[in-house]
């Protein structure tokens, strides 16, 4: 075999074997990192028009601003997007104010500000949005309900046990959210400014 | 091949593999809404009649229904097609009772909203039309005597409108029940010179 041969042999592996394996690799590496990319935003993130207060996740509501396609993605996958086609502003706690994931073994109290609307709701359901089966047969409260302290606070508890006052009974279910939805508020506007302090914390009581 | 190609080499397929996850990542990012899920209640509005208020059936715990919605409020659906004409919505609200109004695309984007406190002298009043229709319609408009009624374009000739109510307390379901009922809703020819 001449030399002359040698080179063109290895050609002929460059251009059958070599380049079409790194260009199907580039390819497939390409498509993995995206998807990952996808899945992990999708799974872990709120999109970047997402409002954080303390444990509560908002979205502003679709037709008053529009909404990234981060959200939206997130959104449609997890089956919220009525949240932000709702008349309400709402928004999702999935954690207490400690940021320990809801569990109905443990007790609850929701107390502290609350944004100024005309009305407010506050629904217990399961993660995935259902309504939670109870014998009181409530799953919520709305702001003409809550009873209120003289100074016009509110305490809710969440317990699996009866407690005096606001009282929301937790399901058997293991995990659980919390939905806050304020009607004919302004808080769907796109200058919102929204902290912890501006919305009701959430503090573990005992767990048993 | 000597050292300066490995690495333009490596360089250049290291850059195809970030050019390829950047666009796998942004195709499904955009890619999702539509091929994730139907609207829930636009799948309902494509079943129910047009031009007619139905009532929703409330969401119940361990009875799966629209997922997320909020169990104090008293929905009804009334879809609509625009190709026989505009569609009438006549809504009379009761002074403090949360009645709220969101008109959608076929697909259930929210293409306008408003609550009662929209209401003028206790009525609203809505028209929808496509935009051809509102041209006709404003073709026939009498300048000395301008319309009440609040005019919306719709993009596309079928849509629905979601009305809604709130039941402060339980006991009040019955009543919120029949503030949504009241509201007409009805597809109506154009009227003709």
């Amino acid at each position: 075999m001449s030399l002359d041969q040698a080179e063109k042999g290895r050609r002929t592996v460059s251009a059958y074997i070599i380049l079409p394996s790194l260009f199907g690799s580039a390819l497939g590496l390409g498509l993995l990192f995206g998807l990952f990319a996808t899945f992990i935003e999708i799974k872990r993130g709120n999109g970047f028009s997402a409002l954080i207060a303390g444990p509560w996740i908002g979205w502003p509501r679709s037709e008053v601003t529009e909404i990234d396609p981060y959200s939206r993605a997130i959104l449609a996958y997890s089956g919220k997007r009525s949240l932000s086609e709702s008349d309400a502003m709402s928004f999702v706690a999935l954690t207490d104010s400690s940021g320990t994931r809801l569990d109905s073994a443990c007790d609850y109290v929701l107390t502290g500000a609350i944004p100024r609307a005309r009305y407010w709701t506050l629904t217990l359901s399961t993660p995935a949005g259902e309504l939670i089966a109870n014998p009181a047969g409530r799953q919520g409260f709305t702001s003409s309900e809550v009873l209120r302290n003289s100074d016009g606070g509110f305490e809710v508890r969440l317990s699996r046990h009866a407690r005096p006052g606001n009282w929301l009974e937790l399901g058997p279910s293991g995990k659980f959210i919390l939905i806050l939805r304020f009607y004919d508020s302004d808080l769907s506007s796109p200058a919102t400014v929204l902290d912890a302090g501006h919305m009701p914390s959430i503090l573990r009581d005992y767990c048993g | 091949m000597n050292f300066v190609d490995r690495l333009l080499g490596t360089f250049l397929w290291l850059l195809s593999v970030a050019v390829v996850a950047g666009i796998t990542h942004i195709t499904t990012i955009f890619g999702l809404p539509a091929f994730m899920e139907q609207n829930p209640l636009a799948e309902i509005a494509a079943r129910t009649k047009t031009g007619e208020v139905t009532l929703l059936p409330p969401p119940q715990a361990d009875r799966p229904g629209l997922p997320f919605t909020d169990p104090a409020m008293v929905q009804a659906i009334c879809p609509f097609d625009l190709a026989e004409g505009g569609l009438r919505l006549h809504a009379e609200p009761e002074v403090d009772r949360l009645l709220a109004l969101s008109f959608r695309t076929s697909t259930g984007q929210v293409f306008y909203s408003m609550s009662d406190l929209a209401a003028q002298q206790g009525k609203i009043d809505v028209v929808v039309l496509t935009p051809a229709e509102l041209e006709a319609v404003e073709s026939d408009d009498d300048e000395d005597n301008p319309t009440q009624d609040l005019r919306l374009i719709a993009q596309d000739s079928k849509g629905f409108v979601v009305i809604s109510a709130l039941a402060e307390f339980p006991s009040e379901k019955a009543q919120a029940e029949a503030l949504v009922k009241s509201v007409s809703c009805a597809v109506e020819p154009l009227a003709e010179e």
